[in-house]
């Protein structure tokens, strides 16, 4: 039993050791080849972010919303908006053979854009409020007000997609 | 304008609804245009609402306005346009084919521009935009995959819009230019020179504008529920 134990002791570090090179190795791998993944794994999160959002202004719209929706689809807006500067790493623009439309500026401005992406975040806890507290017509006034902090990103951070 | 003397005489050619609705439609356009590129949908959707009501108003008119707004008036078959046409790049220059109101290929442009503009605004009514929460009024029927189609065939055909509008241009440059024939200023005061045997149109009377375009507006108010 002892000298088992003492193999195992000796065993140990060496295989932290190696599952450690493993880890750093595969993420040196991704940092170097991984961009169409991230981009790719960006454009998912801002479907999730307009899906979300349209499925609870359409609560929005009925006489009696289904509050468990709204509070669910509240929720999950304040989660991916706290996310979303995380969708950003440096150097995950145009040119790694993938489409994107987020604009150069992003990482050129890194303040505005950190505190555009303030700005949503904070408009949706706003939201989130409205819909713990059931006040639909707060939360008219919220979806509004979250609507307004994306198209102000997109007008400066979201590249143009027409060709002229 | 054919200004060759005395022969000539200033004629009554656009009613002022039609005219209005041209530069509404010229204007509204291009607030659609630079509010969706910039992401002003608030103001897209208002503007939007604006072209709806004056393409239905438009069409409309076009049953129950004057003579020169009238569809029945201007749109020929294709006999006759193609005739239109030959007359148009033939020899018989001297002895242009000069109707009072649109030409048969007019016409064409007339039913394509409002076809395409009616089908633009009725895309945008379902459209949804990546963020979720700019939407048209009726989105909320769509899903959000479907609202986003919606929102790329109204970018398509936006495309198509502009070809039409380029072409609608050329047009007015080559009747300008290759004719010697003026069409800009008519739609802005109503008036062209004719012949004084050519006539006039007849005219509807105000009054069956205002009810036409008051029952638009209450039409669209009610089903967009436009809330100001």
């Amino acid at each position: 039993m002892s000298n088992l134990a003492t193999r195992k002791g000796t065993f140990r570090p060496l295989m932290l050791l190696i599952a450690a090179a493993l880890v750093i190795g595969a993420a040196g791998s991704a940092g170097a080849a991984g961009i169409p993944q991230i981009v790719h794994a960006r454009q998912i999160h801002f479907k999730t972010l307009g899906k979300t959002a349209k499925s609870l202004r359409d609560q929005i719209w009925r006489s009696h919303p289904n509050w468990n929706v709204v509070a669910n689809d509240a929720n999950q807006i304040e989660r991916l908006a706290s996310a979303l500067p995380s969708w950003f790493p440096a150097g995950s623009g145009k040119g790694h053979g993938i489409r994107t439309r987020a604009s150069a500026t992003i990482w050129s401005q890194p303040q505005q854009f950190a505190r555009a992406a303030r700005r949503l975040f904070n408009r949706a806890k706003d939201l989130n409020q409205a819909a713990a507290g059931r006040n639909l017509r707060a939360l008219r006034l919220r979806i509004r007000a979250l609507g307004q902090a994306c198209a102000s990103c997109h007008r400066r951070f979201r590249a143009h997609s027409s060709w002229w | 304008m054919n200004a060759t003397g005395a022969t000539h005489e200033r004629v009554r050619v656009w009613d002022f609804p039609t005219r209005i609705v041209h530069w509404a439609i010229v204007i509204l356009f291009g607030i659609c245009w630079w509010t969706g590129e910039t992401e002003h949908m608030h103001w897209h959707r208002i503007a939007g609402y604006g072209v709806l009501g004056a393409i239905l108003f438009r069409l409309g008119w076009g049953l129950c306005g004057g003579e020169t707004a009238r569809f029945r008036s201007f749109v020929r078959g294709p006999a006759a346009t193609f005739q239109y046409v030959r007359k148009l790049l033939g020899h018989d220059r001297a002895d242009p084919p000069s109707p009072i109101g649109h030409n048969p290929l007019g016409a064409l442009s007339i039913l394509a521009m409002l076809g395409l503009l009616l089908t633009q605004t009725v895309l945008g009514l379902f459209a949804v935009d990546v963020d979720g929460v700019a939407s048209g009024p009726f989105a909320r029927w769509v899903s959000f995959a479907t609202g986003r189609r919606f929102a790329h065939w109204h970018a398509a055909n936006f495309h198509l819009l502009l070809a039409l509008i380029g072409m609608h241009l050329t047009a007015i440059a080559f009747y300008r230019f290759a004719r010697s024939e003026n069409l800009l200023p008519a739609m802005i005061h109503g008036f062209k020179w004719r012949t004084p045997s050519a006539g006039g149109p007849y005219f509807a009377p105000w009054w069956r504008a205002a009810l036409l375009a008051a029952g638009i507006a209450t039409c669209l108010a009610l089903l967009l529920n436009i809330r100001w």
